[in-house]
């Protein structure tokens, strides 16, 4: 059988992206700050995209030492179906405050929507260069 | 194999020389898109702030920060509530040369348990406006009940729904469209419906800075010059006759954000001609180091047979297709940094902002590609023609 390339490489920028955007999501690319210290719904979608952002993490993690093709396929394809949760969690699953100049609007949602679109992209060609042993 | 082939496998055999000048490229067409989108959003969105004021001088009270105030509300949509006599707009309307004079009030929301957000509300006058009726004839042709409200298009609220205001309860009957300025974080109802509301703030212990007893108040005067009068004369004849007013003619405030916004145009014009002049001395060299090192490769290929206009053509390809490839992505990742981000840009930039309609994106995206493509193949042309006249004797006896 050809052996193609083992994938290795999307794996290790997929838990890279995701790392990134697990601590963006929770401080330079997080959602609204409130002068008075109270929180709007943008603040639990912060933390639900870091939540799967550090499961993609791990999926990445997996992916990159493992030698099994089929595992790191599935993988692959569990971290692509987790980035497209990654895409829809801010405003669609999980509502953002009302006015579009929030930061939650301006900086959170794009820049994390952006992120795990990479990460799906990765995912995606990282389950074509898979080889099989 | 034929020689309509090589083009592409010189492309494929050489995968770093062949990433490096598509990076090169793709930088320019970044810098070249993404800079006339940014200047042209720029543009559209003070088009926008003109035509959305529609008046030729705006009465505002004369305290200094309300003007200020006023001229933050419109660019950065911060919420303003300033106040003076009605009978200013009685006095406007005596005033010779005016045509029309349309009232608005102005006032700010909380961010507390009386309000669903912190928003701007504006009341008008729906017989005499000439500002916001057209605007919303143009958006959703919604009729203004008592506690009808229409919302601009930074305000994430759908047709339908309901939002509170000092605890009344407020129906959105339509959405505006975008127009880049503060007028998009703002809601607009009758007068109605704001003297109601004005009412609702006071039950609450919010008191509107209103020096006097009188109940009839409004924030600003919206004046329409008539025609064949000079708008100067007119604004002076105002400011004499009205009360703790300021007339403020709409072009001083239209020219000071021309001024910003030819400032921010003059730099990012700048930096495309920096960024361009040094990639192309940069492509420039990159090709003359490329012929050096070719040389064998095409004296071989003049041995078997390839003419010296299809040697130039070769190069002229390759150079063509790294362009393309390189314009391609610097378009579609000025793109992807610029869409997204449009809210950032427009409250970092504190200008209007509005992006232009899409066939005029594909226009620049296709114009900044295709100037891409020929920025590169004239940078190789040299070099091509300069190989396409080698001699296959002397290159390769040199040896």
């Amino acid at each position: 059988m050809k052996k193609k390339t083992s994938g290795r490489i999307p794996a290790v920028i997929i838990a890279g992206l995701a790392l990134f955007a697990a601590i963006g999501s929770r401080t330079f690319l997080g959602a609204c700050v409130h002068e008075d210290g109270s929180f709007g719904t943008c603040h639990y979608a912060a933390m639900a995209v870091c939540g799967t952002a550090l499961v993609i993490m791990a999926e990445g993690i997996a992916a990159a030492v493992w030698n099994n093709a089929a595992a790191r396929r599935g993988l692959f394809l569990s971290a692509l179906l987790t980035g497209v949760l990654g895409i829809l969690t801010p405003g669609t699953i999980i509502r953002l405050c009302t006015m579009a100049s929030m930061r939650c609007r301006t900086v959170m949602r794009p820049s994390m929507m952006i992120l795990f679109s990479l990460i799906c992209f990765s995912a995606a060609a990282g389950m074509i260069l898979t080889g099989e042993h | 194999m034929t020689i309509r082939d090589i083009p592409i496998i010189n492309l494929v055999r050489k995968p770093g020389r062949t990433a490096a000048l598509v990076l090169l490229t793709a930088f320019l067409a970044l810098s070249l898109f993404g800079g006339t989108l940014v200047v042209t959003s720029l543009r559209q969105g003070l088009k926008s702030l003109e035509s959305r004021l529609g008046a030729d001088i705006i009465v505002v009270p004369s305290s200094a920060q309300s003007k200020s105030s006023f001229k933050n509300m419109l660019l950065q949509g911060t919420t303003g509530a300033f106040y003076m006599k009605e009978d200013n707009l009685a006095r406007t309307l005596e005033v010779e040369g005016v045509e029309k004079a349309a009232p608005q009030i102005f006032l700010s929301s909380l961010k507390a348990d009386c309000c669903s957000i912190r928003i701007q509300v504006i009341g008008f006058d729906p017989e005499t406006d000439f500002i916001v009726q057209p605007w919303i004839e143009e958006s959703c042709r919604a009729q203004l009940g008592d506690f009808d409200i229409v919302v601009g298009s930074n305000v994430g609220v759908s047709t339908g729904e309901i939002l509170r205001i000092y605890d009344e309860r407020c129906h959105v009957a339509g959405r505006l469209a975008p127009t880049g300025t503060g007028l998009d974080s703002a809601v607009y109802c009758n007068m109605d419906t704001m003297k109601l509301l004005l009412k609702a703030a006071e039950a609450k212990g919010i008191t509107h800075d209103i020096d006097s007893d009188d109940e009839d108040v409004i924030s600003a005067i919206y004046v329409k010059v008539r025609e064949g009068y000079d708008i100067g004369k007119v604004n002076s004849a105002i400011q004499g006759h009205t009360r703790k007013a300021s007339a403020v003619r709409t072009k001083s405030m239209i020219t000071d954000v021309s001024g910003s916004l030819s400032g921010v145009s003059r730099t990012v014009s700048w930096l495309i001609a920096a960024i361009w002049i040094l990639s192309l001395l940069i492509l420039l060299t990159a090709f003359f180091m490329i012929a050096n090192e070719r040389k064998k490769e095409f004296a071989l290929l003049r041995l078997l047979g390839t003419s010296r206009r299809q040697l130039s053509s070769l190069i002229l390809k390759e150079t063509a297709l790294c362009s393309l490839t390189g314009g391609v992505l610097g378009t579609g990742t000025a793109a992807l940094m610029l869409f997204p981000f449009t809210g950032l840009i427009e409250k970092s930039l504190g200008l209007p902002y509005l992006r232009p309609p899409v066939p005029l994106i594909l226009l620049v995206a296709a114009a900044s590609i295709a100037v891409t493509v020929l920025a590169g193949s004239l940078a190789s042309a040299r070099t091509a023609a300069r190989l396409g006249r080698v001699d296959p004797g002397i290159v390769l006896r040199a040896d």
